[in-house]
């Protein structure tokens, strides 16, 4: 099932033109409910490196207007930090980005996954140029009223170590593996 | 204007935000965001998964996510021109915001949370509705203030 191809036309960043954008491809082999395990943890697929475009992007997609955060010759010159200020919720470009396609997390990318509640910290701003460590941990996995949810840690972290955001994720998601092979083959 | 903990008062309530769902918004969204998740951007295939139980596309919850906290950060930055900063986003989904609606999130100053000097944050609550008035999301957002 191909992704629409009018999406092709608000590609901007050298991530997007090279990210696995058709979820329902591969769906075999994200981490599902019933196979995640409460307490595991491990790095995501790909480091993330923190660029101006994509900053850019998810802004004015988040129809942002102040020239702090959509002109960057402006953020040079009057931003405090030098650089365009990002949206507290650009981590979850970083997160989409690194967890990928295979492994710890990737249930984020689940058709059929219903969004509940999720909770982000910011910590310190991301600088252009630093390379972003996303770490997943699964916290938490429960049934409430027949919905199948699981819960995450994402901590996002630059070369140095230091930590600059994090993500408390939550998805409802369907249960088992045949489960989310039914809303893939929809 | 400059803004610091010791003017704000509970109740101080920011301009609304208003933001189109329509289709376009999403696929733009779900480049920027990478969350290319079909509900939001196939209409066939969200026509046959019906995951909502609607056979149409919906926005992103991080997309309402991202309009719930641009209620703050519209009116007083990302980062304030007094040193404020965003400390954290809390947020709620209550209703799938189906393609075409337009959202509108309001916020108020619920609480002041002091710490000392340097520490301080203040504590809104911000809600968004659809073009019914029906609630799509909540949040608690917390930032913090100059002295």
């Amino acid at each position: 099932m191909p992704v629409p191809s009018r999406l092709d036309e608000y590609i901007e960043t050298e991530k997007q033109r090279h990210f696995s954008r058709d979820f329902v491809v591969g769906w075999e082999e994200y981490e599902t409910w019933d196979e995640a395990t409460v307490g595991q943890s491990g790095a995501g697929q790909r480091t993330f490196k923190i660029s101006e475009e994509d900053i850019l992007d998810y802004n004015r997609a988040c129809g942002e207007t102040d020239p702090l955060m959509v002109d960057p010759a402006y953020a040079r010159k009057h931003s405090p930090t030098g650089e365009l200020l990002q949206h507290p919720v650009f981590v979850t470009t970083i997160a989409f980005y690194s967890l990928g396609e295979t492994g710890i997390g990737t249930w984020i990318r689940t058709p059929g996954a219903r969004n509940p509640q999720q909770r982000i910290e910011i910590v310190e701003p991301f600088c252009y140029g630093e390379i972003v460590t996303t770490t997943a941990t699964t916290t938490d996995k429960f049934t409430q009223r027949g919905k199948p949810y699981l819960q995450m840690l994402l901590e996002f972290r630059n070369e140095r170590g230091v930590l600059k955001a994090r993500w408390w994720c939550s998805l409802i998601l369907p249960q088992t593996r045949a489960d989310v092979a039914r809303f893939a083959n929809a | 204007m400059s803004m610091t903990f010791k003017t704000i008062e509970a109740g101080y309530t920011f301009p609304p935000v208003v933001q189109s769902y329509a289709q376009a918004a999403i696929d733009h969204y779900a480049l920027a965001s990478l969350d290319m998740n079909p509900v939001h951007t196939n209409e066939e295939w969200a026509s046959r998964a019906k995951v909502f139980g609607i056979p149409e596309t919906v926005g992103h919850g991080m997309m309402t996510m991202s309009t719930l906290a641009s209620v703050v950060t519209r009116a007083w930055g990302v980062i304030g021109k007094d040193r404020g900063s965003l400390r954290f986003v809390d947020a709620k989904f209550t209703k799938p915001v189906k393609v075409g609606e337009v959202v509108t999130a309001t916020g108020k100053v619920k609480r002041k949370h002091y710490h000392g000097p340097g520490k301080s944050w203040v504590q809104i609550a911000v809600e968004a509705k659809d073009s019914a008035g029906d609630l799509i999301g909540l949040a608690e957002v917390g930032y913090n203030l100059p002295d």
